[in-house]
């Protein structure tokens, strides 16, 4: 069940009915007011915000749909899932547009970019860059630890204007990469609070807020981190080894 | 043109590309043309071949099915899953191979099924200029319109959809309702607005009817082709990796959610009782050597110890005997003493015989091991007798003593014993019989093998019913207590004894009797207690009285007698009691004195 809550009175004034097992993600349209969510039940449903209404059941993936974005130009609906493909859906037909079949695994998170055309998607495998409207590929974002930065499940990730990429993993590993480059320019480990075990790091969903400023995790060890970006750093402290890969790419 | 071509002068060689084709082609056959007749004498003839339509396409003068360059035919099956695909070729002559992954899916929708979709936008040559710019604000506008405007459509259908059909029909929901229908249309009919007055009515429907359209369950449709994958095959796993990820089935200790059995040896391999190698501190041995080594020397001890006593004892014995004996010796010498004092002659025989006893003794004592066991036994049942009668004798002793109250609280307590009591003293003894005891009850019963065989619906489970009627056998004490005459002041006494005044004298209980009150709802207060009357009619006076001569005073006491008896009577009857025996009644109090007791007389 989907609820719409007032937080005025903290009250639940809406449920939206109609997906038949979990839901897992659900994204706010910025022009119309329509509201798509995603779930366990391998379709993402679009509904009217104020009727109720279930205006489109936009399904086709075979997999739990891990992630569900919304822009207000075409594609309006990206939905990732955990058949490892990404599809774009025209939402005034109900109907996908293009799949992106790049990923070997399940993809579980997505980003959008707040100024560019460009969203990003991340797999066990690869993290991968995408230009809109095509959904045409346009990199891997590459670390120097390992696919994915040495996190391994990438549970979540988050854009910032400042072409600053977030990605919080499974196992607390958190990276943050340069958009236009695709480099990792940091890679930290979360730390858990004193009382939790040491196994219990991991992220499980991360945004910037609407500054940009300020990266807000929700972690594994019950704690709800805000990160700053840190002022005392300069590249003589944290220096910035980029190397380009000499191994030939295969894709 | 060709007057150009006049004015020029005539080329000097021919055309080489003329002359090449004249060379070439003058070997060859030539087909043999087709010759297609001109319009208006195509009467009869029938295009067949394909190269009958020549350039164009069908006659429409001839009247037959016709399928120039094979187009029209219904059998086509280009659209069909399986079938081939013409080869297509794009502008510059480049063959699209990604027709085949493009199918089923509508010409808007791309499909990325080329290696040039794998690599990355900057290092693709086809791109040209990249803008990774956002739609500006008119495009996302329109495209917002666009959207709303469809999806408002398909909700409002929805909307439209749940909501009931408004007839407006203010009449009961039978009733037929009378609807003004204008044709929207003009156009057709000329005689100007006809307007209808339709009516509408509710068609029965038959309740018992079962539904008349089957919802039949559609399976779902083929989904649209895969898209072209565009990664690596996943990489095979090696042994060892896999071997790493093999998660066993949990066979818990406690859950089994399905009701599986599941064989003993795997749930004691989910325990990992066979992982284990269980150590054994070596001190639980040394422990339990311990204790039995002490157990040992403690149980030695105490033997020893026993013997000790007993033989201690044993000495103490011997040596008391000793005493005795000696005493009994010194004792019987100086009876002898004394006897052989008055014949010297006896002395020594005395002498003699005690000389004889001592050696009677000593050769007692001599064959010591066996004889001294038996006697020191017969020394010690004789003590135990003598113990017995010492006892016997002091009691006699004091229950001559006491006194009257004394012995009849002994005697109380000696009969009043509890059955627990006399076992816990050793006075209760079973009965002895010689054949064993019966039950009284088992004997003569109705059921059983030996009664006989019964009905095939006897139930011979239980023979007597569980509940006996207790109703009318169970004593009911009475709440307010029995007699009247207790609490005279109280108004429930007053109230019931005033009901129950039977024979109308308010204040006074007349006649009633005791017992007797209430009539039918008689109240009992304790069990019926019966007594056999002795003699009502004074019969045995009478009868004694004949024997002797009768007087007159005789004759009246015992008239008087029958007439007191037969008033009794008279009352009893009253009393309605069915009891063949004579209830007691008591008289209340206004009965007249002579009247007290039957008999008085005599």
């Amino acid at each position: 069940m989907v609820k719409c809550w007032d937080l005025e009175t903290n009250k639940v004034i809406r449920h939206y009915h109609g997906h038949l097992s979990g839901v897992y993600a659900l994204a706010i349209h910025p022009t119309l007011d329509v509201l798509v969510t995603s779930g366990r039940d391998a379709t993402a449903r679009v509904w009217d915000m104020r009727t109720k209404q279930a205006v489109h059941t936009l399904s086709g993936h075979t997999g739990t749909v891990s992630a569900v974005k919304c822009q207000e130009a075409d594609p309006q609906v990206i939905t990732t899932s955990m058949d490892s493909t990404v599809r774009l859906w025209d939402l005034a037909a109900g109907k996908t547009m293009t799949r992106l079949t790049h990923h070997k695994k399940s993809v579980r998170a997505m980003a959008l970019h707040p100024t560019e055309f460009t969203f990003a998607t991340a797999s066990p495998d690869n993290i991968k860059q995408w230009k809109c409207p095509e959904g045409q590929f346009m990199r891997n974002f590459e670390g120097p630890e390992g696919v994915t930065g040495g996190g391994g499940i990438v549970n979540a990730m988050a854009v910032n204007a400042d072409n600053v990429m977030f990605t919080g993993a499974d196992n607390g590993a958190m990276g943050f990469w340069d958009w236009k480059s695709g480099h990792q320019f940091q890679r930290l480990d979360s730390l858990v609070q004193p009382g939790s075990l040491d196994s219990e790091a991991g992220i499980f969903c991360a945004e910037f807020d609407k500054t940009g400023l300020r990266l807000i995790t929700g972690e594994a060890d019950k704690t709800i981190k805000i990160w700053k970006e840190d002022d005392q750093a300069t590249p003589e402290t944290h220096p910035l080894d980029w190397k380009p890969s000499l191994m030939r790419k295969r894709y | 043109m060709s007057s150009l071509s006049g004015l020029l002068p005539a080329p000097v060689h021919q055309n080489p590309a003329q002359e090449y084709d004249q060379h070439q082609y003058s070997n060859t056959v030539t087909a043999p043309i087709v010759r297609i007749p001109p319009y208006g004498e195509r009467t009869g003839w029938k295009p067949k071949k394909p190269e009958d339509f020549g350039d164009g396409g069908a006659f429409p003068e001839i009247h037959t099915a016709q399928y120039p360059l094979d187009m029209g035919r219904k059998k086509k099956s280009t659209s069909k899953a399986g079938s081939t695909i013409a080869l297509q070729v794009d502008a510059q002559g480049n063959v699209a191979y990604d027709a085949i992954a493009k199918r089923g899916h509508g010409s808007k929708e791309i499909v990325q099924a080329q290696f040039k979709d794998l690599v990355p936008l900057h290092e693709r040559a086809d791109i040209g200029e990249i803008s990774l710019s956002r739609p500006g604000e008119e495009e996302v506008q329109e495209t917002a319109d666009r959207t709303r405007a469809a999806l408002e459509k398909i909700s409002k259908s929805k909307i439209t959809a749940a909501q009931p059909k408004s007839v407006v029909s203010n009449n009961k929901p039978g009733a037929p309702t009378y609807i003004r229908y204008t044709p929207a249309n003009q156009s057709a009919s000329a005689e100007g607005v006809n307007q209808r007055v339709i009516r509408m009515v509710e068609m029965p429907v038959d309740p018992m009817e079962p539904p008349r359209h089957h919802h039949r369950k559609v399976p779902r449709g083929p989904p649209s082709p895969p898209p072209p994958v565009l990664h690596s095959p996943p990489r095979k796993v090696t042994a060892k990796e896999q071997a790493d990820w093999v998660i066993p089935p949990c066979i818990s200790n406690w859950k089994n959610a399905k009701g599986y059995t599941i064989p003993l040896d795997k749930r004691l391999a989910a325990d990992g009782r066979g992982l284990q190698d269980v150590q054994i501190n070596d001190n639980f041995a040394k422990l339990s050597e311990a204790l039995a080594l002490a157990s040992r020397h403690a149980q030695d001890e105490v033997r020893q110890r026993s013997l000790m006593q007993q033989k201690v004892a044993q000495k103490e014995k011997e040596a008391k005997e000793q005493n005795l004996r000696a005493l009994a010796q010194r004792a019987r010498d100086e009876r002898a003493g004394i006897v052989s004092s008055s014949s010297g002659a006896g002395e020594q025989e005395s002498s003699g015989r005690g000389r004889q006893q001592d050696s009677g003794s000593e050769s007692g004592s001599d064959d010591d091991s066996d004889d001294d066991e038996a006697k020191q036994r017969a020394a010690r049942e004789r003590d135990a007798l003598r113990k017995e009668r010492q006892q016997e004798r002091e009691k006699d002793l004091r229950m001559s003593r006491m006194g009257a109250e004394q012995k009849a609280k002994v005697m109380a307590r000696a009969e009043g014993r509890d059955i627990s009591e006399k076992v816990a003293l050793g006075l209760a003894k079973p009965t002895q019989s010689k054949d064993s005891m019966y039950d009284a009850r088992l004997f003569g019963q109705s059921s059983g093998l030996n009664s006989g065989f019964k009905e095939d619906d006897a139930y011979s489970v239980y023979d007597k019913p569980m509940f006996t009627h207790t109703g009318s056998s169970l004593y009911r004490p009475k709440r307010g207590g029995g007699e009247g005459g207790e609490d005279a002041g109280n108004e429930d006494d007053i109230a019931r004894s005033l009901e129950s005044d039977r024979f109308g004298s308010a204040g006074i209980s007349g006649k009633g009797f005791r017992g007797a009150e209430g009539g039918r709802n008689m109240q009992r207060d304790g069990p019926v207690t019966f007594e056999k009357e002795a003699d009502i009619f004074g019969l045995d006076d009478f009868n004694k009285a004949d024997s002797k001569k009768r007087t007159g005073l005789d004759i009246s006491s015992t008239q008087e007698a029958f007439g007191r008896g037969l008033g009794t009577l008279n009352l009893s009857l009253v009393s309605r009691s069915t009891h063949y025996f004579k209830t007691t009644l008591e008289y209340s109090s206004m009965a007249s004195p002579e009247l007290t007791s039957p008999l008085t007389a005599n």
